[in-house]
């Protein structure tokens, strides 16, 4: 019993970085006004500096802040929000929160709780699929949650087996157990990061599929009822079950298998009575797809889907939860050319990955044809190590992959982030990989090729010669040779 | 800010900042960043190397666990300790033989980049 909400003229964002900043930016083409639920840590970011209002509803750790129902609630009731969109990771899965936003007398911009239950929890969704005959990995998702017990349910399995977090998504609490010596270690710290992650320490099992693609259907039910799908996006690059690059639409699918994958995803969300934007993953080995499962929010890499298909998701979620957003029966939707979304993650690559955080200096995002970019921060802004470390994605268009390869390497090539380090040399490696570029990447790929931390390569004399000069210039020496006999500097490059 | 430096005759354009000793650069679709004081490129941060006998932190975070008590018997590769950062877990491991000899953090810290963590006596034999 939904009742009709009306048009919205205040959204609340329960959310952070640059999917806040999405955010704002859809609502304020609607005209609708916006207020960021943010932590004391977040300050200094885009989404609080261009939210018409902004309440601070915590501290930075996210249990008392993004991850608290009722900080996130009574922030939005008293900023005077209709209704409240939760991005993805945080609050965006969890179907108390969808509820006691509806309790609350506000719309929570999603499916229902109802849906969110049945769908997004990971082990009530095979049961669903299960019923609605779609193929599932072998696995465990029983309500014992005993770390022996989930360990006899792996020997059963066999290894290599997966742990999850059943309320989960984005990689967190997921780990890769492949002997019974790691097993309880692993459990252990997959059960920690769900309960930091997502609030619910929930696991289940799952055989690993060793050479697997991760393909994953865009679907949309829109307000009355009708579940359509918006094609494709494959995200193999994978690094610790986080995806790095994804795209739209899969190089690897037949139109056959595109075909019966978008049908099964429909069935499926439709089953679900799935409304607004949703996802289907699926894994694709020798041929046969098997149903990973279904996250029930917009998804980080919904851009590529947007760039192929000329469509706006955010807004398309806006609209039909205010109810007037209807499928347009006569619109042809066929996905054009090629996008590919790169995650910008504060860290360095030379180091392993490791996070990186700090106060952003200079930052530059160069415009181009066909280029796009959502990011959270700009320079004078600060990276603190208490939130995912990704700061940006940048998203590019053209009319075939192999252009959006290569249009991809040049715009990262000319993207600069000082004061922290990123994966950019890293995310251009992989963009030149012989197997990225034919396309038959699998969910192995990074750790295949890329396990080892990246060798950074040294300083042309070139380089070198530059930094000096630059060194001189930014403290006030003006322009100069770099190469002058007299310079102070001069003496440091020497065997280096 | 964007410098222009010449080089026998050429001039290179570059994105330079100077950021609490620490140059950046940005040039021909490359970053870097070098030690301003000494101008060597800039050290990888303590404890990403650190000494063998420590475990340091990697990256500013949280110590979530700790795998091992004074006195513990250790051997190279096996986890000491769990932090959290930006939401990800990472398991410290140690890189020699030998016994917990201290341990300067608890579980709930927040420790800086850096920091040692746990010291480990090395085994006695070689």
């Amino acid at each position: 019993m939904t009742k009709m909400p009306g048009k919205f003229s205040r959204i609340a964002i329960a959310n952070r970085g640059e999917v806040a900043v999405r955010i704002i930016k859809a609502c304020e083409e609607l005209g609708i006004e916006t207020v960021l639920l943010h932590s004391e840590a977040d300050i200094n970011s885009r989404a609080y500096r261009m939210a018409t209002k902004t309440i601070c509803i915590g501290p930075a750790p996210t249990a008392e802040s993004y991850l608290s129902i009722p900080a996130n609630v009574n922030g939005a009731l008293a900023a005077g929000a209709q209704a409240i969109h939760p991005g993805f990771g945080f609050l965006s899965e969890n179907a108390d929160f969808a509820e006691a936003v509806e309790k609350a007398g506000m719309t929570f911009i999603g499916p229902s709780a109802e849906s969110i239950r049945s769908l997004g929890d990971k082990v009530h969704c095979k049961e669903l699929a299960k019923k609605a005959g779609l193929p599932l990995v072998p696995g465990y998702q029983g309500e014992n949650q005993e770390v022996a017990h989930l360990i006899q349910q792996a020997e059963k399995i066999g290894y290599p087996v997966i742990v999850k977090a059943a309320a989960g998504g984005g990689g967190r609490g997921m780990k890769l157990i492949t002997n019974s010596a790691d097993a309880a270690e692993l459990i252990e710290s997959a059960q920690r990061e769900a309960q930091s992650a997502f609030g619910s320490p929930k696991v289940f099992l799952e055989k690993y599929l060793d050479r697997a693609k991760h393909i994953e259907f865009q679907i949309f039910g829109d307000s009355s009822g009708q579940v359509i799908h918006f094609f494709d996006r494959e995200c193999s690059v994978q690094r610790r079950h986080q995806k790095i690059i994804e795209e739209a639409t899969s190089p690897s699918l037949t139109d056959d298998l595109r075909r019966r994958m978008g049908e099964a995803a429909c069935a499926i969300a439709t089953v679900g009575k799935y409304k607004g934007a949703g996802t289907v993953e699926f894994l694709l080995q020798d041929g046969e797809f098997y149903l990973l499962e279904v996250n029930t929010r917009l998804q980080v890499e919904h851009p590529v889907t947007e760039e192929v298909m000329g469509v706006d998701l955010v807004k398309m979620q806006i609209l039909t939860a205010q109810g007037d957003f209807i499928h347009d029966p006569k619109q042809v939707r066929i996905p054009r050319g090629h996008s590919i979304e790169c995650r910008i993650y504060a860290e360095n690559p030379f180091m392993g990955g490791v996070p990186s955080t700090g106060l952003l200096g200079h930052v530059e995002w160069p415009e181009g044809p066909g280029r796009r970019y959502e990011y959270g921060f700009d320079q004078g802004d600060v990276i603190t190590p208490f939130y995912d470390p990704m700061i940006a994605k940048v998203i590019v268009w053209d009319e075939n992959r192999p252009r959006a390869i290569q249009k991809m390497i040049r715009v990262l090539k000319d993207s600069v982030v000082f004061g922290v380090h990123t994966n950019i040399p890293y995310l251009i490696e992989i963009l030149s990989h012989k197997e990225f570029v034919m396309g038959t990447m699998t969910t192995r790929f990074i750790e295949t090729y890329f396990a080892e931390a990246l060798k950074e390569p040294a300083l042309s004399e070139t380089e070198k010669k530059i930094a000096e000069g630059a060194l001189l210039q930014l403290r006030g020496g003006g322009a100069s040779e770099a190469a002058m006999a007299t310079s102070p500097w001069s003496s440091f490059w020497r065997g280096i | 800010m964007e410098v222009k430096v010449r080089i026998d005759g050429v001039d290179h354009k570059a994105q330079a900042q100077l950021m609490k000793g620490t140059l950046w650069v940005h040039v021909n679709g490359r970053t870097f960043t070098m030690d301003s004081g000494t101008g060597q490129k800039s050290r990888k941060k303590a404890g990403a190397g650190g000494s063998s006998d420590t475990v340091s932190a990697p990256m500013p975070g949280k110590v979530t666990k700790l795998l091992v008590q004074s006195g513990t018997a250790v051997k190279v590769g096996q986890a000491v300790l769990v932090m959290e950062a930006m939401k990800m877990e990472y398991t410290l491991k140690c890189e020699i033989d030998g016994t917990i000899d201290s341990i300067s953090c608890a579980v709930g810290d927040q420790v800086a980049l850096g920091k040692a963590l746990v010291k480990i006596k090395p085994s006695a034999e070689k």
